[in-house]
């Protein structure tokens, strides 16, 4: 970038609040007191290794700026450890935030590839951690435990149950439209 | 039904109320209720030809009661109160019909519905006005004196322009000194006035005043009776040396072996059991803390009465119980700082090179613990590198929501003084600077000009090297957008806000004074009485009333005693009549009136019946409820003009 590369300014032409009133339907009612101190981010783990900047996303939620927010990448940097949350002076309960935006990055099609596999692991097996490899049963047996664990990945109809559940939720679609648009 | 002629006056208030009610639709359903004689509206009824218009009609129409639908009666009942008495009639035959905050302001998005509240509101009040009786108001005389409850700036202040004027001032304060905080702080924003440079010579004033009586080591144990005739009870402590016999030569604390942590210093250096608190104290006389005192007799010590010349002390010392009539009084029971503990992310009370403002005022003060210089608590060196948050305590869900005022300029104060002496590198987290006052944002520009840095957001958390003390401070520089880290900071200043004192509640429930939601004591009304409370008489001054600097709180100050010179100059108020009396006839002495009043306003006559003293009863009507004879009536407030309003609201309307 030179110094001579146009800048364009943010644009609100159209002031849309459905996103903020979304966040606050979905975890966070006070997202609207926030005022940009940066306790969250200056508080935050996951920030003083990365580019995550909770104030920063916060910010561009309050202006409305959906697309910036769903699809930023250090969205998902947030391990959800609430310091954040414990300590903002104004109970916007940041971390909330974050898992709201998050929802609506998903439900819009931003969802990244490891969570989206894990999702995929869920519905064919019933169980996010995949088990079916040999050792791990070798494992369980050596510590004392049964092979299996007495989960749905022991039950085949209960597999079928969490697919219902899949469906009727449009997960599945969510997961496997994903798919798509990745290949 | 009598064949009392009541008018009933609309107010439009502007738009207030008749952009909301249909004033026409109002006037029509009105009209022709049974005693209704004049139905009239105006733009502005309270105005000066809006109270004509009332006047004209009552005596044109010769009217024996009115209705004004308009505002609250705590806007203008006076004013049409006065306007009825200057057209000749009894101005308790007034009924005010409050259909602006009680209806159009909150109604604005109904306006039909609003519209019919406003009939039934009007017509419950005619309803009433039909029972009013003219009562007369007993007029009462003032004491010229008044009790101010705390000595700080603000009660020394009021103290000093109410006996200048001439009205005798009991002063009282819980500290064995006047003074209060603004003698602890070293400089005052953004003059750099010294305050004590400032305040002593004003202490000195309230010392000498012949019309002050100052009464230390005191607190207020409860309030009777009612403005202009207060009886105050104060308990005071004893302090153990007569201060009209003690020299302050100071023989006595040199010789005594007890060292305690200083109060007055912020606990950041010693004193003795038998102390002064600081060197223009007034009263200039020792003090004798008989809880830290090792024991007043000779096997156990009792150095300091041996030492002691004068022989100013006196062991045997006892509470005392005082008892005064005051005609006003003015509550300045100032603030406190706040307990940074409550923040454990900043570390306060577990790092000893974090502190609060409060601390770093002592240490700046040439006559403080350090002499002036700004040290690390853990090994008394200079500090290198300072940093000072802002808003601890203050703006914040999780303690206190309000803004404490004074800690941006505190702290912009302080950061100049270090960088202006020293040269120390200071930085300051701030989330907004609030630099409101006069010349304050001039002094704010001039301290970055000075080389104090301000780093826009909140730190997050603070954390020590256990080696070298040291502290890491993490924040966001918001405005670059990028986490922030200090790895050696030798200070770390919190910037602490202001909280009520413990003493706020027992003040408020001994003077039956409101509290705000944030604890301070309630004013009246934000603007237009912002110096008195609820309670007639009691008046509001500095922190006491909420956060504020020294030029607002001085200001407030002068305005309570000016109240309560306009109340005292006159000399003789008019008590509302709102009194319970008695029916003799009906009263059969079983004396449960006298064991339910709240005020002690009840007695037994000689006849064996109960007597109310109009001059104790505050009308709130709980005899009339308990007496099961139906002997008392709450004078103005009815049981058949209440049931007459509840009656008529229930009755169907045509």
């Amino acid at each position: 970038m030179t110094s001579a590369e146009e800048k364009t300014a943010i644009e609100i032409d159209t002031p849309d609040d459905s996103f903020v009133q979304m966040i606050k339907k979905t975890g966070g009612p006070n997202v609207q007191n926030c005022y940009q101190c940066g306790t969250c981010s200056g508080s935050c783990p996951a920030g003083s290794r990365t580019n995550y900047l909770v104030r920063l996303i916060i910010r561009k939620a309050l202006l409305g700026l959906k697309e910036q927010c769903i699809s930023s990448p250090e969205l998902w940097y947030c391990t959800t450890c609430y310091t954040c949350t414990d300590r903002c002076p104004q109970d916007v309960k940041p971390t909330d935030v974050i898992k709201a935006i998050r929802n609506v990055a998903v439900a819009e099609g931003y969802m990244l590839v490891p969570h989206q596999k894990t999702a995929l692991k869920v519905l064919e097996a019933g169980h996010a951690v995949p088990l079916e490899k040999e050792m791990w049963e070798n494992l369980r047996e050596k510590v004392g435990l049964e092979r299996v664990p007495p989960n749905a990945s022991r039950y085949p109809e209960a597999i079928e149950e969490i697919k219902k559940i899949a469906k009727k939720t449009g997960f599945d679609k969510l997961v496997a439209e994903k798919e798509t648009q990745e290949e | 039904m009598s064949d009392k002629k009541i008018g009933v006056f609309i107010c439009h208030c502007g738009s207030n109320i008749a952009g909301v009610v249909d004033i026409e639709k109002v006037k029509a359903a009105i009209n022709g209720l049974p005693n209704v004689e004049i139905i009239d509206d105006y733009k502005y009824v309270c105005s000066k030809p809006g109270q004509q218009i009332v006047k004209d009609h009552i005596t044109n129409s010769r009217l024996g009661g009115i209705v004004i639908a308009a505002c609250s009666p705590r806007m203008h009942e006076p004013t049409f109160r006065q306007a009825m008495r200057e057209a000749g009639l009894n101005p308790f035959l007034l009924e005010m019909a409050n259909i602006r905050e009680h209806n159009s302001w909150i109604h604005s998005d109904d306006p039909e519905a609003a519209t019919e509240k406003a009939i039934d509101l009007i017509r419950m009040a005619v309803a009433r006005t039909r029972l009013l009786e003219a009562l007369e108001e007993t007029e009462v005389s003032i004491k010229k004196s008044t009790l101010i409850v705390g000595a700080g700036i603000a009660g020394i202040s009021a103290a000093l322009d109410l006996a200048d004027a001439g009205f005798k001032v009991h002063l009282v304060e819980k500290e064995p000194t006047i003074g209060g905080k603004m003698a602890r702080w070293d400089k005052t924003f953004p003059t750099l006035d010294c305050s004590s440079c400032i305040l002593t010579p004003r202490m000195t004033d309230v010392g000498n005043h012949p019309n002050i009586d100052l009464i230390t080591l005191a607190e207020v144990e409860s309030v009777d009776g009612f403005v202009g005739n207060f009886k105050v009870k104060i308990k005071q402590r004893p302090r153990y040396v007569d201060f009209d016999i003690c020299t302050s030569c100071g023989d006595c604390s040199e010789i005594c072996p007890v060292d305690i942590p200083a109060d007055f210093e912020a606990n950041l250096s010693y004193r003795k059991a038998i102390y002064i608190p600081f060197a223009q104290a007034v009263p200039s006389t020792y003090v004798l803390d008989m809880e830290h005192c090792l024991g007043v007799d000779a096997v156990r010590c009792g150095k300091c009465k041996d030492k002691c010349e004068a022989g100013a002390i006196n062991y045997d010392d006892v509470e005392k119980t005082i008892e005064i009539e005051v005609g006003t009084i003015i509550v300045s029971t100032g603030f406190e700082i706040f307990d940074a503990t409550k923040k454990p992310e900043y570390g306060y009370g577990e790092f000893l090179n974090v502190v609060n403002i409060g601390e770093v005022e002592r240490m700046l003060s040439s006559a403080g613990p350090t002499q002036g210089n700004i040290v690390r608590p853990s090994d008394l060196q200079k500090p290198k590198r300072i940093v000072y948050v802002q808003c601890v305590g203050s703006r914040d869900e999780l303690t206190n929501r309000y803004c404490s005022r004074i800690c941006c300029m505190t702290a912009i104060k302080q950061a100049r003084m270090i960088r202006d002496k020293t040269g120390i590198d200071v930085y300051i987290f701030y989330i907004d600077l609030r630099t409101f006052g006069k010349g304050y944002e001039e002094f704010y520009e001039s301290t970055a000009k000075a080389g104090v840095t301000f780093i826009r957001g909140r730190v997050g958390e603070v954390h020590q090297n256990d080696e070298t003390m040291s502290l890491m401070v993490r924040g966001e520089d918001t405005l670059l957008g990028k986490p922030i880290q200090f790895d050696d900071v030798d200070l770390v200043v919190l910037s602490t806000g202001v909280v009520a004192p413990e003493s706020t509640q027992k003040i408020s429930q001994a003077l039956n004074l409101s509290l705000s939601p944030d604890g301070f004591l309630m004013e009246a009304h934000p603007k237009l009485r912002p110096v008195d409370s609820f309670n007639d008489g009691i008046f509001l001054a500095g922190m006491a009333q909420g956060p504020k600097d020294i030029p607002d709180t001085v200001s407030q100050a002068k305005a309570a005693a000016s109240g309560a010179m306009a109340l005292m100059g006159k000399g003789k108020i008019n008590i509302e009549p709102y009194y319970s009396v008695v029916d003799e006839d009906k009263c059969a002495g079983c004396e449960v009136c006298i064991s339910v009043c709240p005020y002690n306003a009840i007695v037994l006559n000689e006849r064996g019946h109960a007597e109310v003293n109009p001059a104790l009863c505050k009308g709130c009507g709980t005899c009339t409820s308990t007496c099961a004879s139906g002997a008392i009536t709450s004078q103005h407030y009815t049981d058949g003009q209440i049931a007459a309003m509840i009656t008529e609201y229930l009755s169907v309307r045509e």
